[in-house]
Order: C-alpha cells, then structure tokens, then sequence
C-alpha cells in the first residue's frame, strides 16, 4: 500500500533520508526506530504529502502522491489516521469540540448525534469525565487518547500512522497506549509507529524498520531485530531487559 | 552561500505573496470560518479597545500641551485645535493605532500560529483537509482589516478630547474654538488619508504576523525570533507604508507638496 522509491529528503543543506526504498502493505504492523533526528517524523510527513521529496518517488495504492496538490491531497490522506507527538490537540478547543472537530467539518450532523458520537468515543478510550475539559488539562496519556479518538471521528481509515505515541509517558500510561493502538488494528487494518522506545514497539509491531543515516539499516521482524549484531540496534536494545530480549 | 540566501528571500517573498493573497480569496471563497473571525475580532478589537484609548487620549493631551506651549506664546491659541485634528486624523492615529495593534495582536497572532506549527497542530489541519490559509489566516485578516479602522476612529476620537481637555483647561482656550476648528478639520480629503491609512496598516500587520507565525522552526528559541521579527518587521513597514501613502495620497487629492 505504502510504497518508498529511492527517496530522497533534506532539510536545507541537511540530508535526512538518501534514496530509501521499502513497501509497507495496510495490514502491517510497523514499528519504525531510530535515533532523534534520522528522519523517522519526516517519513510518516512524507507519506501524508506534509513534505515532499527532493527525488523519488511515494506511491500509495499504486498511486504517486509526489506531484499530487492540496487539493488532490486531502483524498490520500483520509486513508490515514495520525497521531502527531504530544497528540497537536487545538489548544483552543475543549476536548469535545477537538473530538468533533472533523464531523462539524465534514459531515451535516445535528449538534445532538455529535454529542452523541463524542461521548461514544471518549468512553471507549476511557475519557468520559474529560468532555468539557481544555487540551491544557489532560494529562500526556489523556492527550493521546483525546488524540486517537479525534482521529477516529469522521473518516474510516485504512491505516494507523502514530509519531512517538508513548514519549514522555509513565510505564502504565505508555502501557495503555499500546493495548489501544492493538485494539484499533484487530480488524486487520495495520499501523506504523515511529518511536525511539524499542519496548513499547516491540509490543505492538511485527516488523522493525531500523533508519541510520539516511537509509535503513535493518527490516525485519522482532525475532530478528533482537539477534542483529548490528551495533548501531544493539546499543538501542541496551536499554531492555534480558528478560525481554528474547 | 550568497546565492543561497539571495534564493531563500526570493522564495520568501513568493510565500509571502502566496499567503497574503490567498489569504485575502479566503474572504470570498468557501468555507468561511465565521465563528474563527468572530473569535478573532473579539480578541483584537475589544482587547486592544483599553490600550488603544489610553494611548490616544495620552498623546492627544501631550500633543495639545505642547503646541498650547508654543503657540501661547506667539498669539496663535486658536490653531491648536486644528493642528491637533489634523495631526490626529491625518497621521498619528493611524500609525499610533496600527503601532499598538501590531506590538499587541500581531505579536500574539505570531507566536499563537507559531506554538500551532511546532504543536503539528497546522500538520494537523492539513491532514484533516482543512486549508490552514482558510481556517487561520482569513478571520486573522478579515478581522484586522475591520478592527484596526475601527480602533483609529475611537483612537482618533479620544485623542481629540485629551487635546480638548488640555486645549480648554490647560492652554485655556475657549471649547467653542476647539471644536470649531475640529470641524473645520473634518474634510473629505482629510477623512480619506486618514481611513484608508489603516485599512494598508491591517492588512500589513495580519500578513506579517501570520506569515512569520506559520514559517516558526527551531523550538522555544524560534518562537522568540517569530514573534519578535513579527513586530519589528510589521512596525517598519507600518512607517515605511504610512509614508508612502501620505506621498500618494497628498498627491492624488491635490495638495501642492
């Protein structure tokens, strides 16, 4: 579904991805890791059309969104759903008016099914008491999951994109995240997580894309990202348990 | 490097182009945010009302005192009230009024637009389909363009009363003279410097302060300079403007200067 052909991307004088080739299919579970700064944010941005390449190409469904304009755009990316780092909830709106911000855009709902919807989501991600609260009062996790049930609102994505969805978080809130970011894709629609916390990817994604300097160092699965001996991934792995090496 | 940065102002002045008149279709061009350049006026117009009458009313006051110092003295009272509409109308309101709503709206519209883009609340936008440039631009500029003229009236208006004030019971002139000579100064050619002055200055300010809000990079510190350079810059051009508009405008009313 997610096709990368020799792409290329700088910032400025800066080159962040260099002729990176891969193909994710809608029913992965992808983890992408790296270290902060190898481009990982600028792949999930490229995919959305947010940045365009300096050379190849970025097919999704068969289909090049390289040259594709805003307009032609807006099609490509209601494929997707994302979850910006820290959740970019509209700090100006409560948590209710960001959930419905996209069915009081998009749709000819009554105030009344909106409510009804809002609250719908919010209760599945365990949020009933945050309706009429502002961004500034949730918590990190809460973010998140206002975040994800906002994302979930007016399209019917194929496929989950989140950016560093557990940073910052305690273990139990990181925790929750994940088992919400697994109970979204049970109906076989896959994700791509970027994150540089190995643990928390290895508990949701099936296969690991590894970038280092501008290309990918490592794709494969979980069993063989922990037996790399490549010590750029072994130095990120440092980090984990022997317990959950394995 | 020199071609490089030669390239980089380019390339901003094409994006500020792009912005600023895009910005402006947004008016005409569906979806209209309403609510969004309610919000926004509210915030500008009725925020910057307290400030905008203590600024006027104060320069208004200082300008009467000292033409009441010198004109005393020459035998020349009777002028103050003119000089002072005339000031007021013609040049210091409109600047005076752009200047504060450029140090307090399009400081804040920067470094709000700023915090949205490094938040990826503009990313976002995009990803939901909204055009940022609709969504946070237009209402931005709509409302500048309705506020900032409508700030100089009531601007304009205080600082004719300080002057009033000082005039009458400072300068001890007679009211009836004061006002005679404000009327006097309410011309066709005056009103028209003086209202499409701000119109130029709203429209400059709005653009500044969202183009430099929407291209923030660098974290807190990018921030920093966006909201300064939104000010600096929106101040410099509000003077450089208020001088080529009162060239222009002089010159197409018939003033022999």
């Amino acid at each position: 579904m997610i096709e990368f052909d020799k792409v290329s991307f700088s910032y400025g004088t800066r080159k962040v991805l260099d002729d990176i080739s891969f193909l994710i299919r809608k029913e992965e579970r992808v983890a992408i890791l790296g270290g902060s700064g190898e481009g990982k944010t600028t792949v999930l941005k490229l995919i959305l059309g947010i940045l365009r390449p300096d050379s190849g190409r970025i097919l999704i469904e068969g289909e090049d969104i390289t040259g594709k304009t805003e307009d032609e755009l807006r099609e490509t990316r209601m494929k997707f759903s994302i979850v910006f780092q820290e959740g970019a909830l509209f700090d100006s709106l409560t948590v209710k008016e960001n959930v419905a911000f996209c069915l009081r855009e998009y749709t000819k709902l009554s105030e009344e099914e909106i409510d009804r919807k809002v609250r719908e989501l919010l209760g599945t991600m365990g949020l009933e008491e945050a309706v009429e609260m502002m961004p500034e009062e949730l918590s990190g996790g809460m973010h998140r999951r206002v975040a994800i049930a906002r994302s979930l609102a007016a399209f019917e994505p194929k496929m989950f994109l989140y950016d560093e969805p557990t940073s910052g978080l305690d273990p139990i809130n990181a925790d929750m995240i994940c088992r919400l970011i697994l109970d979204l894709s049970k109906d076989g629609r896959g994700f791509i997580i970027v994150t540089h916390n190995v643990l928390d990817a290895t508990k949701v994604a099936n296969r690991f894309l590894f970038l280092k300097n501008g290309g990918t160092i490592f794709d494969g699965t979980q069993e063989e990202l922990m037996h790399t001996p490549l010590p750029e991934i072994r130095t990120f792995l440092r980090g984990l348990r022997p317990s959950q090496l394995l | 490097m020199k071609i490089m940065r030669i390239k980089d102002v380019i390339s901003d002045l094409q994006d500020f182009y792009i912005l600023s008149s895009q910005g402006l279709l947004g008016v005409i061009r569906k979806p209209f945010y309403f609510k969004d350049t309610v919000e926004q006026m509210d915030y500008a117009g009725t925020g910057s009302l307290i400030i905008i009458l203590l600024v006027s009313l104060f320069i208004g006051m200082a300008l009467s005192l000292q033409l009441a110092a010198e004109l005393s003295g020459l035998g020349f009272k009777m002028y103050i009230g003119r000089i002072v509409g005339i000031s007021i109308i013609r040049e210091i309101g409109p600047v005076m009024t752009a200047l504060v709503y450029a140090g307090r709206v399009g400081s804040g519209v920067a470094s709000e637009l700023g915090s949205m883009v490094l938040g990826h609340q503009v990313d976002t936008l995009r990803v939901f389909g909204v055009d940022p440039i609709k969504k946070l631009v237009t209402p931005r500029l709509l409302s500048s363009l309705i506020m900032v003229p409508a700030l100089t009236i009531i601007g304009d208006a205080a600082s004719i009363l300080g002057g009033y004030y000082i005039a009458v019971y400072v300068g001890l002139q007679s009211g009836a003279v004061y006002w005679s000579s404000i009327r006097d100064v309410f011309t066709y050619e005056n009103i028209i410097v003086g209202a499409s002055k701000p119109f130029v200055f709203g429209y400059l300010i709005a653009c500044i302060s969202c183009y430099t809000g929407l291209a923030t990079k660098g974290g807190t510190l990018g921030l920093r300079r966006t909201t300064t350079k939104a000010v600096v810059v929106s101040f410099i051009m509000i003077i450089i403007a208020d001088f080529l508009l009162t060239r222009i405008l002089l010159y197409a009313l018939g003033f022999s200067v």
